[in-house]
């Protein structure tokens, strides 16, 4: 066989490319079909759970799963501004679902989608009203005084400031994922607010709240041609029906943003925003004042290289402000913003280290 | 960029970050805030005048404009999370809920 011939050229290659082809094609017709008139969505935020407690918009969830094989429980704070089941994206993809298959005591405090009721929601209201209320859920329903507490992005300042704001809190890990802390490295949206160009109240429409639109043109706008290339490798892999439901799941996910309570949103615009006052250390919440370094359990600062939205710069300084230096630890993760729920980066480094740590930090249950 | 991908694909993703890569900057730029402040302020007015001359034409049929519906809205909101905080207040003091955490 005279060696220049491309392998390519084999007849048996050729069949085997060209069947493949074939068949990508017609998959990719009934695929993108699917797509178009937008049936065969993926279930999100599947795992079953059940409703433990709830207040106004709050809920607290139970996962159910396999055996508990540890304790405390763990409880997820999520954030403000996003959906909670990015945690808990679809079957086979969810960090909720790799926890509770670890043999952990998963709990989820989600907020619900705040309208007129919740405009006067503050940050007192979340650390010091739902938050305590929550956790003495927990610990009736599980029988542990302590929790390893998660907190994803704003979930992770609101986790900061009830760990080392109260004095029962009987939080043995403190887990802040992307939780910002220096909000000058916040990038363009938060400058807008910082340097006053834009003020808090022009933003909250007539419901007292943030409108979930003006969140979506924020995060829209950090990377607005990207859409391009998202649906150009859709196409691409439009005949391989994981990739789909994964893009139809984030695709999903990413515009499903919630309503920002007006009054929180005032209270961390001046605050967290224009006196930075986290990188004080300390932080005035319902007439006293919250010393971050007063977290009492182990502090895991988890945070993404590639993270956009939270980038490191803003997340590194908890090393040096929550709780005690010698329980501190760090963890960087390969990935963005959302690593923490999806990815193949997630499967690959941030759940199993994620697990293993909160594992290492727990005690095995009886 | 994986080499197995096809070409096709390729040069979408190299034209998407050629043109996105300017804009992402532009979007960070002092013009760009200013240009989003400005857009801001402007609908705001636009929407008040306009919703100013509505609810006077409307006022003067005796017909309740959408401001005076939302300002009914607002009231009974701020009643309801009265109404919620203190059947809150009463559930806590009969001992139904679990007692709020103190604080520091």
């Amino acid at each position: 066989m005279n060696p220049r011939v491309p392998s390519t050229l084999n007849p048996g290659d050729l069949l085997q490319r060209v069947n493949r082809d074939v068949e990508r094609s017609i998959l990719r017709a009934r695929n993108g079909i699917r797509y178009v008139r937008g049936t065969h969505r993926p279930a999100l935020g599947a795992t079953p759970k059940d409703v433990v407690w709830k207040s106004g918009k709050a809920e607290l969830w139970r996962y159910k799963g396999g055996d508990r094989r540890y304790g405390p429980p763990v409880v997820i704070v999520h954030s403000l501004v996003s959906r909670s089941y990015i945690l808990d994206l679809r079957p086979g993809n969810s960090t909720v679902e790799y926890l509770t298959g670890a043999g952990l005591d998963v709990f989820m405090l989600d907020w619900g989608v705040p309208d007129e009721l919740d405009a006067d929601n503050d940050l007192e209201r979340y650390v010091d009203w739902y938050l305590p209320r929550a956790l003495a859920e927990v610990r009736r329903v599980t029988g542990h005084d302590e929790v390893t507490l998660a907190g994803y992005c704003l979930g992770g300042v609101l986790a900061a400031l009830y760990a080392a704001g109260h004095e029962d809190a009987n939080v043995r890990n403190l887990i802040l994922m992307a939780t910002p802390m220096d909000f000058n490295e916040m990038g363009a949206m938060v400058a807008l607010l910082r340097e006053g160009r834009l003020d808090p109240d022009e933003m909250i429409d007539e419901t007292g709240n943030v409108p979930a639109d003006a969140l979506y043109s924020g995060f829209y706008m950090l990377a607005p041609t990207t859409e391009v290339a998202q649906k150009a490798t859709l196409l691409e892999n439009l005949w391989n029906d994981e990739f789909v439901e994964g893009f139809q799941a984030m695709a999903t996910w990413s515009r499903d943003h919630v309503p920002f309570p007006g009054a929180a949103f005032r209270q961390l615009v001046e605050l967290l925003v224009r006196q930075n006052i986290l990188m004080t250390g300390s932080m005035p919440l319902g007439g006293r004042q919250i010393d971050l370094a007063g977290v009492r359990g182990n502090v895991l600062n988890a945070m993404a290289e590639r993270d956009n939205v939270v980038p490191p710069a803003a997340v590194e300084p908890v090393m040096g402000l929550v709780g005690d230096p010698g329980r501190r630890e760090e963890l960087r993760l390969p990935g963005g913003h959302v690593t923490f729920g999806t990815g193949r980066s997630a499967f690959k480094h941030t759940m199993p280290k994620l697990t293993n740590w909160i594992i290492d930090h727990s005690d095995p249950l009886s | 960029m994986p080499a197995s991908q096809p070409l096709w694909l390729r040069v979408v993703l190299r034209v998407e970050r050629a043109i996105g890569e300017p804009i992402e900057s532009a979007v960070r730029s002092d013009t760009y805030f200013d240009l989003i402040s400005t857009t801001t302020r402007v609908r705001r007015r636009v929407t008040g005048t306009a919703e100013g001359v509505s609810r006077r034409c409307l006022h003067l049929l005796n017909l309740p404009a959408e401001s005076d519906i939302r300002g009914m809205r607002q009231q009974l909101s701020r009643m309801e999370r009265r109404l919620n905080e203190l059947s809150d207040d009463v559930a806590e003091l009969d001992g139904s809920e679990p007692p709020p955490g103190v604080g520091t």
